[in-house]
């Protein structure tokens, strides 16, 4: 990998730093055949390849050796919102997403910043009559960039390569390009009024040649719903729009009851999808349905597509089949999370997990349930392993202002920290945290721009077999959904999996520590500790034939990021900031 | 009696509220109604909630995915019957969610003024302080149910 560092001081004084100097001389555009079969030291998908494994086929650091990982180098991202960075590397560089649209390409060898795209700050590319988003678009939303954005706005998990460009959601709903060669913007596209609640916080993914986006914040009651489209990589024309809520008098429209459409809530698709280009479907899934009680929502109905896995044409946005994982969700029970695409026995199936632990797999052509694993951990629902079909225990149905006892708490047992697959032993490694709650649901008032989740009054406590732990790394035999080992910690598991051809499974907990465990048995071999919680999205790459692990640190985010630490191991403490990026290797030869 | 937008068991929420709110007030000789705060105070701490809270809790306070709201019926379904010592100091020691207590006492104390007038409590001639214990003797109380934020009643 070369940089070429170019006499730009035109564009330096009109950023106003001189860092941004250089650009990837030697960028090679990025097909869609590349997507599909990338090069092993690449990851150019957020989980690496568009299934969504979380899994590296390099073996150069492997369970001989990953005891000599060294870190080669760290780089402080910024500290305006929360980090959960998933970031890309193609050819050397990697594209680091940061809180609040920063987004930075870096030499992924040693650390040197290439480019930095800043919202606002860095100008257009030449030629392109786009403008960057300012407060008269953004209404209420416009927030200083200097500002700490917290758990909802600035949450840039993931971005996407494509051509000749960097992909980004933005916090203020809106999808831009920027050129992957110089990091100067290319083209800015409203999807939403942000005034309306609208904002992102998961990236797009590329899928035959379309950028498909789902968007966050749809808890407000407004004269819309939720959504996932469909743009035009290289102008961010919208194709097509899809709602993940069934409008009145559409099909599907009736498991909402008779609530009109301003008061069908939720289904945000908060979570990037996967892709499989053979059958030509992307898997995307959807949040539960706001207010999160059915008594508070108004409606006892299955509310689709709300806790559902969509499979979407990526050419049309037409909906192929759903499957509805939670029909009417009462507990803030999300099963929007990451897709696996993974075949068993010839099969080609998906595998989900949502909050409540439980497994799900699915025939990705039909949408079939093939089979439902339910950990044992929670205390909602019972499944059946064969049909798929939910029934909630007796008394566990929220009534307003009585308090129901329930694990997992309303964090969930899950969340957006994504699982990891491996080939090698044909496993899924699935962080979790441990928690229970004494759950009060509330009302909240049904007028256009209240609704929201609905207030619960919580009270939190561990989890009766957690015996103290929070954290647990969770193994899980595929196909059998059988636990092959657990790793457990007093911290909150903090990071996604990532699994690696060298036998490994790399991950990090809330309380500052980084681990590669054996994943064949669980046993550590390998640990280090960062400035502050292991936060994001782990990655492996090869840059002139070396192998490097990138672990993320960072703060920021909801429940486990938070509260449940707070309230459960209060003795745990961490530093307020410290976003960042930490790089490792085994020593030069 | 017809009721309208709300439930009825919001209704009989809002009489319970009535109920707990004359008790309270019988009770304490600092009430929540009398004007706990200043209008300035209320402006100072809504600059200083755009700043620190917006990005989570909303500009209107309204909550988004992953916090509640701090409005209206959600506001009081939590927060109903405890005092504004409890609720400043869930504030102070907890807000803002990454970098708890890393605010001034006086920051807090505006905060806290500008969420009570966002909740329809009257302003009054005195700045909210949280020395000597002084909001721990005020209790949060909802209005009387015919000025009630929750719900509109049309009586036949």
């Amino acid at each position: 990998m070369k940089t070429k560092i170019e006499n730009c001081l035109a564009v330096a004084l009109l950023v106003g730093s001189t860092a941004v100097a250089a650009q990837i001389s030697d960028y090679q555009s990025v097909t869609e055949e590349l997507l599909r079969s990338p090069s092993s030291g690449d990851w150019l998908s957020w989980r690496g390849t568009q299934a969504g494994w979380g899994y590296s086929a390099l073996d150069q650091i492997n369970s001989e050796n990953v005891g000599q990982l060294q870190l080669i180098w760290s780089w402080a991202m910024d500290d305006t919102g929360a980090g959960e960075a998933a970031p890309l590397i193609h050819d050397g560089v990697m594209f680091l997403p940061g809180p609040r649209g920063v987004i930075q390409a870096l030499n992924a060898a040693n650390g040197d910043l290439i480019w930095e795209y800043r919202p606002g700050i860095t100008p257009t590319i030449e030629g392109s009559n786009a403008v960057a988003l300012g407060p008269d678009q953004l209404g209420t939303a416009a927030m200083p960039t200097t500002a700490f954005a917290g758990v909802g706005r600035g949450v840039q998990k993931n971005i996407a390569i494509f051509g000749d460009m960097i992909y980004a959601a933005t916090e203020n709903a809106s999808i831009r390009a920027i050129d992957a060669r110089s990091g100067l913007l290319v083209w800015e596209t409203p999807v939403a009024d942000p005034a309306l609640g609208y904002y992102y916080t998961a990236g797009p993914i590329v899928a035959n040649g379309t950028l498909v986006t789902g968007i966050n914040g749809c808890e407000r009651y407004k004269d819309d719903v939720c959504f996932i489209t469909g743009h035009d990589p290289l102008t961010g024309e919208e194709r097509w729009r899809t709602d993940t809520v069934a409008r009145p008098g559409t099909p599907g429209g009736d498991t909402w009851g008779d609530l009109p459409l301003r008061f069908r809530a939720g289904s945000d698709a908060w979570i990037a999808g996967s892709y499989d280009p053979e059958a030509n479907l992307v898997y995307w899934g959807t949040a539960q349905a706001k207010p999160w009680a059915r008594a508070v929502r108004g409606t006892s109905g299955d509310a689709l597509y709300t806790n559902s896995t969509l499979a979407l044409n990526p050419d049309t946005g037409e909906m192929v089949w759903y499957y509805q994982h939670l029909p009417g969700e009462t507990h803030d029970m999300d099963e929007v999370f990451e897709t696996v695409l993974v075949d068993v026995d010839g099969r080609q199936s998906l595998f989900k997990m949502g909050k409540l632990a439980i497994l799900w797999q699915l025939d990705r052509i039909s949408g079939e349930i093939i089979k439902a694993t339910d950990v044992g951990y929670q205390t909602i629902v019972n499944v059946n392993p064969v049909t798929g079909a939910i029934t909630y225990r007796d008394g566990l149905l929220p009534r307003i202002g009585e308090q129901i006892d329930m694990c997992p708490s309303t964090s969930g047992f899950k969340s957006w920290r994504a699982m990891a697959y491996s080939p090698q032993t044909s496993a899924m490694y699935i962080p979790i945290t441990l928690n229970c709650e004494l759950a009060t649901f509330g009302p909240t008032e049904q007028v256009l721009g209240g609704g929201g989740t609905g207030p619960v009054r919580r009270i939190n406590y561990p989890h009766p077999q957690s015996n103290g732990n929070l954290g647990e790394l969770l193994v899980l035999d595929i196909p059998s959904g059988e636990v092959k080992w657990r790793y457990r910690s007093r911290a909150p598991i903090n990071t996604a999996a990532l699994t690696t051809a060298g036998g490994l499974v790399f991950f990090g907990d809330w309380d500052r520590r980084m681990f590669a465990l054996d994943a064949e048995n669980g046993d550590i071999l390998w640990q280090t500790r960062v400035t502050t919680s292991a936060q994001g999205f782990p990655i492996s790459y090869m840059v002139d034939g070396r192998q490097f692990i990138a672990l993320p640190a960072a703060t920021g985010g909801a429940s486990w990021s938070s509260m449940l630490p707070r309230d459960l191991a209060p003795e745990l403490v961490r530093p307020r900031n410290g976003n960042s990026m930490h790089v490792f290797a085994l020593p030069a030869p | 009696m017809r009721i309208k937008a709300c439930s009825r068991k919001a209704f009989s929420l809002a009489v319970t509220m009535l109920i707990v709110n004359v008790v309270s007030v019988a009770q304490s000789d600092d009430s929540i109604w009398s004007g706990v705060f200043t209008a300035q105070q209320a402006v100072r701490g809504a600059a200083d909630y755009s700043t620190n809270c917006a990005s989570c809790h909303s500009v209107d306070l309204r909550g988004n995915s992953n916090t509640p709201s701090l409005l209206g019926m959600s506001f009081m379904f939590i927060w109903e019957g405890r005092s504004l010592g409890e609720l400043y100091t869930k504030m102070r020691d907890e807000m803002p969610s990454d970098r708890p207590g890393s605010l001034s006492t006086q920051s807090y104390e505006d905060m806290l003024a500008y969420l009570l007038q966002s909740n329809q409590f009257p302003a009054g001639e005195k700045e909210l302080k949280a020395s000597a214990g002084m909001l721990d003797r005020i209790s949060i109380t909802s209005k009387p149910l015919t000025d009630s934020i929750c719900c509109r009643l049309d009586i036949d």
